[in-house]
């Protein structure tokens, strides 16, 4: 097939940028990095990326396609081609380009680094010097974190990261959730502090991006918002961002309704939600804001407060109380109706049945 | 000292070194966590006995029968008594394995093993323990220079004492000196159209020893993994068997009954992948596959226990393995070949050791078991990292002499000056496509010798080939056209080891001239110098503590 790919070319020895357009034959099970290869082995052998396991598992091949992060190895082309579309080719956002489409990877590592990325074992040691004994089930809580192969492509596409480049990022933060929630670790708290102080999970702007790009399912979101339950679960509160959360759970159990009113002085504290008089009292004379007195009751109030105590007891505190892997699971789940081995047999169209041959003379290998 | 490849035997290594108290520092042409270890999926084996009773001394014996004899023994016997040890290290280190129902770690059957002895992590093993051993490195804070792609050994005073190497990321020729250096640099798959390594498995280290004298070991002993992709060769896990998945021809017939009634499914790789190429050579294939059918294992189980197979086969073939086989065929996959070493991980040259892939121990002969390619990276690069801090904390000096510089920066502007000539990749696909044709699963003397004139000539129009890009900054068409001289190399080697051996035996099977094994003028490994630019071919004996060779049915 016939496939047309515009790439951001970058050169950072002289800072040359342009956008060059190649026309390439390719055979219709071609991926994205299968392309590049082409062009690079074919018309020319100064484009720059990075690959390969070309099997989605190493990360290396993280770059964006109009706009959007994507692994090259996992991207299919024939639709693309066949609909005519010419893709757009660079390198991934949010992280230095070196040349073409390989960007300066330092940044992301160094905050991987930051999250000290590894087992910090409690005082309980395995008696027997085997295995520590987990169940699946509690294991099951950091899965999806544990997928992340370090692509970037979350990164690449991250909003709050955009506005503030110190921000610690759906990576990291997802590698952080990988130990806070493995009950091997024994520095949990300690994690969740730092992980609640500047640039950390609160400053993310849940614009659910990393989800959306993550190539593995990992979505790195899910995860910094167990990070936040776990937080607020373990007394870690007083960041801004705990308080606001806090404050929204318990307005929807008192009232079923979200009290703005007394968001701010629960978020910010009186003295700061005092300056803010003014700004409160001029929503108030355009009809933005609802009288505080007396609180205003939602008519199903008793739904939310049910759901809340459902919660409670069944113990699902801090991460355990998010539902694991919506976006995974709903990817797994793709085409699949829970049908019976033997309706999947009878379907038309299906791959004849397994049997067994009758064997007599001796195994020939 | 310094590790150059920073997979699981690389990283095992320098952690070993590194807490034995030596200043060791790695060095790879990818970031560690990208590097090809971490495509393994179906496990590592280490008699645990969690799954069922289980021993070293089973998986001992499960082994040298698998390797079809040619395994040395001792090497074996290590291998087998250190890994639950090492096994239930990396779990400590918060290796993320699946569980038992009693929270142990999890064990599945594999293909020739007397007992559900792979340990895994769902079907992405490698990848959960990259990652954990890229977490021990960064908790040490061992320097790691990525993108550094490693070219020639510096050997001086009788020594190996660095390496000088190529920056990717930035460009330039850097040396770096080092009292020992550990090899972890992995396969060559790449001469292979059809295989399940990456790009980068272009067998560096193994090439860079040969050059420097040094012997590779039973290198015609590439294995052919059962159930890879067409076209490309991606990897279906040996897991899918174990789980219970059924392999078929055309018809639907599970064949291996004719070929390994015992074992079926679960004999070891050598065998069904004989047996399907026997299959599709006789038209009961599907369009050169035959079936790798998971429907009766149900849903559930697919998607708890499979799941990154089952994203494999629907993102590459569109084929979701709940309802309808996926098509695989044999790739090449392994090579149990490599730098000839001794059980500590030592060359023939003082202060150079290999481990993994790279090195030929021998733990694996003829034929690798499936899950004993973790563990031997695990176990012997621990052992080549203790031995190697151990020298290295016992002698004092390193003297790199500036020719060894001088002698590469001469090469390479040969090599970038040659304004034209012919663009390496037709030769590098050109020696993948005919080193399927000619030397895959089935081998022919009269293929073979076709082969090493094949390969002759294709030595020859590399040495006019054109490196497009003349920059600094991420020159991967530099590094890749090195790559293919070092892929030439081995081929060479390979086809050499090849014909010599006459007889039938794992991995290489000679169906038309000789096809049994032949103990007695056989029960050998083959060992190619390289000398005045060809390869010189020797033998060695298997070293054998209690196992006698046996026939070998499955």
């Amino acid at each position: 097939m016939k496939v047309a790919l515009k790439i951001w070319r970058y050169d950072s020895a002289t800072g040359d940028r342009a956008l060059k357009e190649y026309e390439i034959e390719a055979p219709e099970w071609a991926t994205l990095l299968d392309c590049l290869d082409i062009v690079k082995d074919q018309h020319d052998g100064s484009l720059a990326y990075r690959k390969s396991c070309r099997m989605m598992i190493c990360g290396s091949c993280g770059m964006r396609m109009d706009g959007a992060a994507v692994l090259a190895c996992k991207t299919r082309m024939y639709d693309i081609a066949q609909s005519g579309h010419v893709p757009v080719v660079s390198a991934m956002g949010n992280l230095p380009i070196r040349k073409d489409l390989v960007v300066d990877m330092e940044p992301f590592w160094a905050k991987f680094n930051a999250m000290k990325p590894w087992l910090q074992p409690g005082y309980e040691r395995p008696e027997d010097g085997r295995e520590y004994r987990v169940s699946q089930q509690r294991m099951n809580v950091i899965h999806k974190e544990s997928l992340c192969i370090n692509c970037g492509c979350c990164v690449s596409e991250c909003n709050a990261m955009e506005s503030d480049p110190e921000f610690l990022g759906p990576q990291a933060l997802a590698k952080g959730m990988r130990f806070v929630g493995d009950p091997r670790d024994g520095a949990m708290i300690e994690r969740l502090e730092q992980y609640n102080s500047e640039h950390g999970i609160w400053d993310c702007t849940r614009c659910f991006f990393c989800n959306e790009r993550c190539p593995k399912g990992v979505d790195p979101r899910d995860a910094i918002a167990k990070l936040g339950a776990e937080s607020v679960a373990q007394g870690i509160d007083r960041d801004m961002g705990a308080k606001h959360a806090k404050w929204f759970v318990k307005s929807a159990e008192t009232t079923g309704w979200l009290r703005e009113t007394e968001l701010v002085p629960k978020t910010q504290g009186v003295v700061e939600a005092l300056r803010q008089t003014k700004f409160a009292l001029s929503l108030a004379k355009h009809g933005k804001v609802p009288p505080p007195f007396p609180p205003h009751v939602a008519r199903d109030v008793n739904e939310a407060r049910n759901l809340r105590k459902l919660v409670r007891e069944q113990d699902r505190q801090g991460a355990l109380g998010h539902v694991q892997g919506e976006h995974a699971l709903a990817k797994l789940d793709h085409g699949h109706a829970g049908e019976s081995l033997e309706e999947i047999y009878e379907r038309p169209g299906a791959a004849p049945r397994p049997w067994l041959p009758e064997v007599e003379e001796e195994p020939s290998a | 000292m310094l590790v150059v490849g920073a997979g699981l035997a690389g990283m095992r290594a320098a952690i070993e070194a590194f807490d034995a108290g030596a200043d060791v520092a790695m060095i790879s042409k990818i970031h560690p966590t990208r590097s090809h270890s971490g495509a393994a999926e179906g496990g590592i084996n280490a008699a645990l006995g969690n799954a069922s009773e289980d021993n070293p001394e089973i998986h001992a014996f499960d082994t040298v029968k698998g390797s079809d004899y040619l395994g040395d023994q001792d090497a074996i016997e290590i291998l087998c008594h250190d890994a639950p040890a090492d096994v239930y290290q990396l779990e400590n280190w918060g290796a993320v394995f699946s569980r038992t129902e009693d929270g142990r770690i999890a064990q599945r059957p594999f293909g020739a093993a007397g007992a559900p002895r792979t340990a895994y992590a769902a079907d992405i093993t490698g990848h959960v323990l990259i990652q954990v051993l890229w977490e021990q490195i960064c908790k040490r804070d061992i320097p790691t220079y990525e993108e550094y792609f490693a070219w020639q050994l510096v050997e001086n005073d009788g020594r190996c004492q660095g390496v000088v190497c190529w920056d990717l990321l930035d460009g330039g020729l850097k040396t770096i000196g080092a009292k020992t250096v550990i090899l972890a640099t992995g396969g060559a798959g790449r001469l292979y159209t059809g295989t399940t390594n990456a790009y980068s498995c272009t067998g560096d280290g193994m090439a860079m020893a040969l050059r420097a004298g040094l012997p590779l070991k039973d290198m015609e002993m590439m294995q052919f993994h059962p159930t890879t992709l067409a076209p490309t060769g991606v990897l279906i896990t040996e897991g899918c068997r174990g789980e219970g998945a059924y392999l078929l021809n055309k018809d639907g017939e599970r064949f291996l009954k004719r070929y390994a009634p015992n074992t079926m499914e679960l004999a070891s790789r050598d065998v069904i992948s004989r047996a399907e190429q026997m299959e599709i050579d006789a038209g009961r294939g599907v369009d050169g596959n035959v079936l790798l059918d998971l429907r009766h294992l149900g849903a559930e189980r697919i998607i708890e226990r499979l799941p990154g197979s089952r994203e494999l086969a629907m993102t590459f073939l569109g084929v979701d393995p709940i309802y309808d086989p996926i098509p695989v065929r044999p790739g090449a996959h392994y090579h149990m070949g490599g730098v000839a070493t001794d059980v500590w991980g030592q060359t023939e040259l003082t202060g150079l050791y290999a481990a993994g892939e790279c090195a030929c121990v021998s733990v694996h002969g003829a034929n690798r078991l499936g899950g004993n390619a973790l563990m031997e990276t695990i176990t012997y690069g621990k052992r080549s990292g203790a031995h190697a801090a151990e020298w290295a904390l016992s002698h004092t000096t390193v003297e790199v002499p500036d020719s060894a510089e001088r002698d590469a920066e001469r090469e390479l502007t040969a090599l970038l000056e040659r304004q034209d000539g012919e663009r390496p990749w037709a030769i590098r696909d050109e020696l993948a496509s005919t080193m399927h044709e000619n030397f895959g699963v089935f081998r022919r003397e009269h293929q073979m010798e076709e082969q090493g004139a094949i390969v002759a000539g294709l030595h020859d129009r590399y040495e006019r080939a054109l490196v497009e890009d003349k920059g600094e900054v991420f020159n991967s068409d530099l590094t890749g056209t090195i790559e293919l001289g070092f892929l030439l190399d081995l081929a060479e080697c390979m086809v050499v080891a090849g014909i010599e051996r006459k007889e039938s035996r794992g991995a290489h099977a000679r169906p038309d001239d000789y096809p049994v094994r032949d103990d007695e003028n056989y029960l050998k490994h083959t060992i190619v110098h390289w000398v005045d630019g060809s390869p010189k071919l020797s033998w060695e004996p298997v070293r054998m503590t209690k196992w006698q060779p046996q026939e070998r049915k499955y």
